[in-house]
C-alpha cells in the first residue's frame, strides 16, 4: 500500500469518528479529506521532483542524520499551503542522506497547524448551535465514541517524548513500569463514566466544580474545587507553553538537533555548537576540550562559564569565551518566535472552537501517531531481524539491566556484562533502580487513578453522548493502547540494537532517528519520518488546547457568572469566555519568556496532585449517598496536602536521597518507598469517609434527586 | 439502599465494582508474574535470557499476556456486561444558564 493509500485511510477513518459526533456536516468532513489528499498529492509530486535538483549528499552519520540546506521560500506553486513551506523542506529526505531531518519536521509542523486551525473553524460551526456555554465549553455533550476513546485519557503529551527515551535507557523494565495501560480503558470508563455522565446530566453540570456545587448544594465546595483545578491546570499549562515553544524552535533547520526534547536547558554545548565554534575559528585543541560537556544543560550563562573555565587554560578562556556563550545560548530569538507562534496558533483555534476543537485536535493527532507507531513497528523490525534479534543484540550492547529486573547480584552481572558488552551501557549495573517492586506496585495505581481522577478527562466523559458511547470507547480505546505502547517499547528496544550509542542526553532522540533511518528508502518516507519527528508538537497543542478550555471555563462558569455577575447575558460569557482564553495565554507567554524548569516532574507533580485532590470526592459524589460537604471538602484538601508535603520533602532535601525512581531534582520524597499519590489517595480517603460519617448527614431531598429514579423524585 | 434507587445507579456502581476487581486481579498477576520470573535473578541467567516470541519470558507473561487478554476482557466487559440507561434529560436552560444549586 502507497503511503498515499495509507494516508487516505487515515483521513476516511477521521471522517467517520468526526462523523460519529453528528455535530459535523457530511460535506465538512469531505472538505477535510479532499484538502489533506491533495495537499500530500502536491508534496509527494513536489518532493520527488525537488529531491531530484537537490543532490547535496551531506550525510554525516549512518543513521541518516545530517546538516541543513538553507531554506528557500517557494511562491509560484499557486497553492496557498505550498506557499508557505520552504523550497528545500519539499526536498525533505525521499532520501533521508540528501537533505535536511528539520525540514520534515518543519513541514509537519505546518501541517499541525493549519491542520488544527481548520478543525478550529470546523468546530466553530458545530458549537454555533444551541447554548454558548454548553456549546464552547461541553461541545453540547455530543461526543461520540472514538472522540471519547482517544482523547479523554490518552496521555499523549509524554508518550512521544520521555517514554521512548526510557525504554531506550532502562529497557524492558519500562513494559512494567507503563503496564497498567493494560487497563486504563476498562478503568478510565468503567469506573465514573456512565454514572458521571448521568450526574452531570441532572446537575445540569458544565465543569466539574458546577458538579461539586450542585450535587452537595454548596457553593462554598465549588469554588474549592475551582481553585484546585485553576491552580493544577495553570501550572501545566505554563509548563506544556514552553515544551512547545521549544519543540517549534528545534524543528527549525539547522537546530542540530533532532530529539524534540521538552525539558530543553536555556544554555547547553550540543555537537552542533562545536562545529559552529570551529567555524568561528575556535582552534580544534580548545574545541576538543570542550567535548565532555555536550549535552549538560546550564540554567545561565554563568552556570555554563565555571565548567568552561574548568576545562580551558586561562589565555583560552579569555579569548574563546565570548564564542562559547554565544554558541552555547540555546533559547534565542527563535524560541521567542516559536513561543508566539505556539501561543498564537494554540489560543487562535480553540478560540474559534473551544472544547470541540480541543477535543478533534486531540483526535487527529491520535489517530495519525497510530498509524504512525504501527508503520514504525514494521520499519525496525524488518530492518533489526526480528524481535529476538533485538532484544539480544540490545542485551549485548548493554548489559542484563536492560533485559531483567532489578535485584540480580551487581559484581557477577558486571562480570557477565563485560564479557559481552560493545557499546556503551545504558542500564548497566547500577546502584539506582529504576523500578524496585514497591515502585512497580505504585506505578500500576499511579497511572491508571490518575487518569480516572483528572481534571480534563472528567470533563470529557461529562461530554459523551449515551452509554452506548461509552460503551465503544471502552473497546476502541483498548485497542488502541495495545496498539501503541507495546509497539512502542518494541520499536526502542529494536532502536537499542540498531543504534547502540546515543548518549544519555540526546536519548529522547530514538524515535526520530529511527524513523529517518528506517525510512529513508521508502517513497514517501519522509513524511512518515516527519510525522514522527512532529508528533511532540502535535500532542502539546491538543493539551494545551484542552487546558484552556478548562481552565476559561473555571474562571467564566465557575467565578465570574457565580460570583461576579450572575445575571450575565449570553453575549457577556462569550465576551468573558474569550477575554479569560486570551488573559491565560498571554500570561503563560510571559511566564515562559524566562522559561520553568523541571517540566516533565512538574507535569508529574501537577497530574498526580489533580487527581489525589478529585479521584475519591469524584467516586464519594458518584456512589455515596451519606457524603457530605465537610467530608468532600476534608479529602480534597487532604488529598492535596499530603502530596504536596512529600513533594516539598524531597524537593528541599529535608529527608535524605533515595536510590531509585527517575534522576531529576524535582522529586518527591518516597515515603516507604511508595509514590506519594499513593498517600494522598489514602489520606483523601480516610478524610473523606471518616468526615461524612462524623458529620451531619445530606439533605435526604438533594440526595434523592441525584440518587434515584426521576419518577419518584 | 434505597428500593427507589435510579436502575444507571445501581449498573453503574456494580460495574465499578467488576472494573476494581479486574484492576486489581491485573495488578496482582501482572508485578507478581514479572517480580517472580524477572527480579532478583540468578547470574547463570543473565548472559542467555528465555525468549518468547523474542520478549523476555518474564515480559511475555508478565505484560504481554496480561496485556491482550486484559483487552479481549475490556470487549467482553463493554458488549456483554455494561448496560445501557437513559441518562438522563436535561432541563429547558433559563437565559442566564446558571442551572440548578445556584
Amino acid at each position: 500500500m502507497s503511503f498515499l493509500t495509507k494516508l487516505r485511510v487515515t483521513n476516511r477513518s477521521l471522517h467517520k469518528a468526526f462523523a460519529k459526533n453528528r455535530l459535523v456536516t457530511r460535506r465538512a468532513c469531505e472538505e477535510i479529506v479532499e484538502q489533506a489528499a491533495r495537499l500530500f498529492v502536491l508534496f509527494e509530486k513536489l518532493s520527488r521532483r525537488a529531491a531530484c535538483s537537490t543532490k547535496k549528499t551531506l550525510a554525516r552519520s549512518d543513521d541518516g542524520y545530517v546538516p541543513a540546506a538553507q531554506p528557500r521560500l517557494l511562491f509560484s506553486t499557486g497553492d496557498s499551503y505550498m506557499s508557505l513551506i520552504p523550497f528545500s523542506l519539499l526536498a525533505a529526505s525521499d532520501s533521508a542522506t540528501s537533505s535536511s531531518v528539520g525540514y520534515g519536521a518543519l513541514f509537519m509542523l505546518v501541517l499541525f497547524i493549519l491542520g488544527s486551525v481548520w478543525i478550529g473553524v470546523l468546530a466553530n460551526r458545530a458549537t454555533q448551535k444551541g447554548s454558548f456555554m454548553k456549546g464552547f465549553f461541553l461541545g453540547n455533550r455530543g461526543l461520540g465514541a472514538w472522540a471519547l476513546a482517544l482523547t479523554a485519557t490518552v496521555q499523549s503529551g509524554g508518550t512521544f517524548m520521555g517514554f521512548p527515551s526510557l525504554v531506550y535507557t532502562h529497557g524492558w523494565i519500562v513494559a512494567l513500569w507503563i503496564g497498567s495501560y493494560m487497563v486504563v480503558p476498562i478503568t478510565g470508563f468503567g469506573i465514573l463514566g456512565k454514572r458521571l455522565a448521568q450526574l452531570s446530566r441532572r446537575t445540569e453540570a458544565i465543569t466539574v466544580p458546577d458538579l461539586f456545587r450542585v450535587r452537595f448544594g454548596s457553593p462554598k465546595l465549588g469554588l474549592v474545587a475551582s481553585l484546585f483545578i485553576l491552580l493544577y491546570l495553570s501550572f501545566m499549562m505554563f509548563a506544556q507553553f514552553k515544551a512547545g515553544a521549544i519543540v517549534m524552535k528545534l524543528a527549525w533547520p539547522g537546530s542540530g538537533v533532532l530529539a524534540m526534547s521538552e525539558d530543553q536547558e536555556p544554555f547547553l554545548l550540543n555537537e552542533k555548537s562545536l562545529e559552529r565554534l570551529t567555524e568561528d575559528g575556535v582552534p580544534a585543541s580548545v574545541v576538543e576540550k570542550l567535548t565532555p560537556l555536550v549535552g549538560k544543560g546550564f540554567r545561565s550563562a554563568m552556570e555554563l562559564i565555571e565548567p568552561v573555565k574548568a576545562a580551558l587554560t586561562v589565555d583560552e578562556f579569555a579569548s574563546f569565551k565570548e564564542p562559547i556563550i554565544k554558541r552555547g545560548t540555546q533559547l534565542d530569538w527563535l524560541y521567542i518566535i516559536g513561543l508566539l507562534i505556539f501561543a498564537l496558533t494554540v489560543v487562535g483555534y480553540t478560540l474559534m472552537g473551544g472544547f470541540l476543537a480541543a477535543v478533534w485536535t486531540d483526535l487527529f493527532q491520535s489517530v495519525l501517531m497510530f498509524f504512525g507507531v504501527l508503520i514504525l513497528l514494521f520499519a525496525t523490525l524488518s530492518q533489526v531481524g526480528g524481535l529476538e534479534n533485538a532484544t539480544r543484540k540490545s542485551l549485548e550492547h548493554t548489559g542484563p539491566g536492560f533485559v531483567f529486573g532489578p535485584g540480580f547480584d551487581p559484581k557477577a552481572a558486571a562480570a557477565t556484562a563485560s564479557a559481552t558488552t560493545t557499546a556503551t551501557p545504558a542500564a548497566p549495573v547500577a546502584t539506582h533502580e529504576f523500578l524496585p517492586l514497591s515502585l512497580a506496585i505504585s506505578f500500576f495505581v499511579v497511572w491508571v487513578w490518575s487518569g480516572v481522577g483528572s481534571p480534563a478527562g472528567l470533563v470529557r466523559v461529562m461530554a459523551s453522548q449515551n452509554t452506548q458511547v461509552i460503551r465503544k470507547s471502552i473497546y476502541l480505546l483498548s485497542v488502541y493502547n495495545l496498539g501503541i505502547y507495546l509497539p512502542l517499547i518494541v520499536i526502542c528496544i529494536s532502536g537499542r540494537a540498531l543504534i547502540p550509542n546515543l548518549p544519555t542526553s540526546s536519548s529522547d532522540e530514538i524515535v526520530p532517528r529511527l524513523a529517518i533511518m528506517t525510512t529513508k528508502d521508502w517513497p514517501g518516507g519522509s513524511l512518515v519520518a516527519g510525522l514522527i519527528l512532529a508528533a511532540p508538537f502535535g500532542a502539546v497543542m491538543s493539551t494545551v488546547s484542552s487546558y484552556l478550555v478548562v481552565i476559561s471555563s473555571g474562571l467564566v462558569r465557575d467565578i465570574y457568572q457565580r460570583f461576579i455577575r450572575p445575571q450575565a447575558t449570553p453575549m457577556e460569557l462569550r465576551k468573558a469566555a474569550y477575554t479569560a482564553m486570551i488573559f491565560a495565554g498571554l500570561i503563560s507567554v510571559v511566564v515562559n519568556i524566562s522559561p520553568v524548569q523541571f517540566l516533565q516532574a512538574f507535569i508529574v507533580f501537577s497530574a498526580t496532585g489533580a487527581a489525589s485532590t478529585f479521584l475519591i470526592p469524584a467516586v464519594m459524589a458518584c456512589y455515596w449517598r451519606r457524603a457530605t460537604v465537610a467530608g468532600i471538602l476534608c479529602s480534597m484538601i487532604g488529598g492535596a496536602s499530603t502530596v504536596l508535603t512529600l513533594y516539598l520533602l524531597g524537593i528541599l532535601g529535608i529527608m535524605p536521597a533515595q536510590p531509585f525512581g527517575q534522576l531529576t531534582k524535582f522529586h518527591p520524597y518516597y515515603l516507604l518507598n511508595v509514590d506519594p499519590f499513593l498517600w494522598g489517595l489514602l489520606a483523601s480517603g480516610t478524610l473523606g469517609v471518616v468526615v461524612s460519617l462524623v458529620t451531619t448527614p445530606p439533605d435526604s431531598k438533594l440526595v434523592s434527586k441525584m440518587f434515584d429514579a426521576e419518577q419518584n423524585v | 439502599m434505597s428500593s427507589q434507587i435510579d436502575p444507571v445507579v445501581r449498573t453503574a456502581r456494580r460495574e465499578a465494582l467488576i472494573v476494581f476487581g479486574i484492576w486489581l486481579t491485573a495488578l496482582t498477576y501482572s508485578v507478581s508474574t514479572c517480580y517472580v520470573l524477572g527480579y532478583n535473578r540468578p547470574v547463570s541467567e543473565l548472559k542467555d535470557p528465555r525468549l518468547v516470541f523474542g520478549f523476555p519470558e518474564w515480559v511475555f507473561w508478565g505484560i504481554v499476556v496480561p496485556w491482550v487478554s486484559c483487552s479481549m476482557i475490556s470487549w467482553i466487559f463493554a458488549v456483554v456486561f455494561v448496560r445501557d440507561g437513559e441518562l438522563g434529560e436535561e432541563l429547558e436552560e433559563t437565559d442566564d444558564e446558571l442551572g440548578l444549586g445556584g
